[in-house]
């Protein structure tokens, strides 16, 4: 069965007379490796809201699992596909990184001791163990970036939309996640990565979808 | 009707003050009356009014309810086993109480369809302090962004898979009381920016700055504060006459 599949959806913001997504159609697997370019303004983190259920598409269909979005929660949402915002700030609701890398964990039931572990070794693996203690508003910018995919990482969910990932990431953060995220591909998860990092997309995407005013007009590999 | 946005703060502040200085029911009405026609002369759009007026009526009964069961006067209407649950100077106090937030509701919507630029330049050239209303203008900016930033808290909580409803409420208290304060912290935050924004602008380096928008007083706001004096004055008249 398909994960995804969009059916000539078209979505135009309140207040705006232009459609920012028109007649999208896509289909997408269990387990690919997505790449969604275009210039900034062409839609692409709009139809990754659509495909979380945080915007409602006003055409067409966004079924996620043979189901329409709109008929699962958020958290029902939430709980299958991790999305990480181009804005950081707006995913933190803890005073400690390491509770928010905890957060979800603990409330899938996972113990105490588990959570720490599971916790320490993300934060370990990407030289963020040090700042634990720390609130994650007061992280730099490629901190908070690394601390938003963590969290969701950390989730396992069958798939990922990263918006713009290695915004603000250097050189060798970008190598690590880019070796972390082939090694959740591996596990069989999904992931759709929206980026403007060219290098990156090339390394990591196996399919490559362009987006130009809200459509889409390139599909491949 | 098109009026100068002065002339409107001039008559929403008079009839607020009517309304806090008088108390009798019959008053207020006419006072409810009067802004509500308002509203309509100025074409206000009245969206939230009617959920407001609801709310106002839930609140009407339960105040009937406590001034009758907790303040011993007037004449028992309804009670039971020696309970007063309805008193006459319990309706009248409820009715007093609502119809005076009524009227400050529907006076305050007259200024609600106005420009937020033109408020804040209407207040300076009311002669009030320019700190004083950049401080308002900042409150009024700050109103929606504490929404967002909750409903951001809430969103990133449910992309977690976390359903709020389906969790124990002791635990809900948790996880709210644990979003609090990262939420005021947030926001402190970006006050503490704004205010250095503000300074790097040169916020207050000059004793004046200048205003893009002209205000203009019109033959027909002249005329609005007029009539607004001659109502005031008949109204104050009539109130020590027959009250």
């Amino acid at each position: 069965m398909l994960f995804y599949e969009l059916s000539d959806v078209g979505f135009t913001y309140p207040g705006r007379k232009e459609q920012a997504i028109r007649n999208v159609s896509l289909q997408i697997g269990q387990g690919e490796k997505i790449a969604l370019t275009g210039l900034n303004g062409s839609g692409k983190s709009t139809l990754a809201k659509l495909m979380m259920g945080i915007l409602r598409a006003q055409q067409g269909a966004v079924n996620l699992e043979g189901k329409p979005v709109g008929s699962y929660t958020l958290p029902q949402i939430g709980s299958r596909v991790g999305y990480i915002s181009q804005n950081p700030n707006i995913m933190f609701f803890n005073t400690s990184v390491l509770e928010e890398i905890s957060f979800g964990l603990r409330w899938r039931g996972k113990s105490r001791a588990e959570t720490g572990e599971i916790a320490k070794r993300y934060l370990r693996n990407f030289g963020l163990w040090e700042e634990r203690e720390r609130m994650p508003f007061n992280l730099s910018e490629g901190q908070k970036q690394l601390v938003a995919i963590l969290s969701m990482l950390v989730l396992e969910p069958a798939y990922l939309i990263l918006d713009e990932p290695t915004k603000s990431l250097d050189t060798l953060r970008k190598k690590q996640l880019l070796k972390t995220l082939e090694e959740v591909a591996q596990r069989g998860k999904g992931i759709i990565m929206i980026s403007h990092d060219r290098e990156f997309v090339q390394r990591f995407a196996g399919r490559k979808i362009r987006m130009k005013n809200g459509e889409v007009v390139a599909d491949g590999t | 009707m098109a009026l100068d946005i002065r002339t409107k703060i001039i008559i929403t502040g008079t009839i607020t003050a009517m309304a806090l200085v008088y108390r009798e029911p019959p008053v207020l009405a006419l006072l409810c009356l009067i802004s509500i026609l308002l509203l309509f002369l100025f074409r206000t759009p009245v969206i939230l009014y009617r959920r407001t007026l609801i709310y106002l009526f839930f609140m009407y009964i339960a105040l009937i309810a406590l001034q009758s069961v907790f303040v011993r006067s007037g004449t028992v209407l309804f009670g039971v086993g020696g309970i007063a649950l309805l008193t006459t100077d319990g309706l009248m106090y409820g009715m007093s109480v609502t119809l005076r937030f009524v009227v400050f509701i529907t006076a305050g919507m007259i200024l609600i369809g106005c420009k937020r630029t033109e408020l804040i330049t209407a207040l300076v050239k009311l002669r009030m302090p320019y700190e004083i209303v950049m401080m308002i203008q900042i409150g009024m900016r700050f109103v929606p962004l504490l929404t967002a930033e909750l409903q951001d808290t809430l969103r990133a909580i449910q992309l977690r898979g976390v359903d709020l409803r389906k969790v124990y409420k002791k635990k809900v208290i948790k996880v709210y009381l644990g979003i609090f304060l990262p939420t005021v912290y947030m926001i402190w935050r970006k006050a503490e920016k704004m205010a250095l924004l503000l300074e790097l602008r040169g916020f207050r380096k000059y004793p004046d700055r200048t205003y893009y928008r002209k205000l203009t007083m019109g033959r027909q706001d002249y005329a609005a504060l007029a009539g607004l004096a001659l109502f005031s004055g008949a109204f104050i008249y009539a109130a020590a006459v027959f009250l």
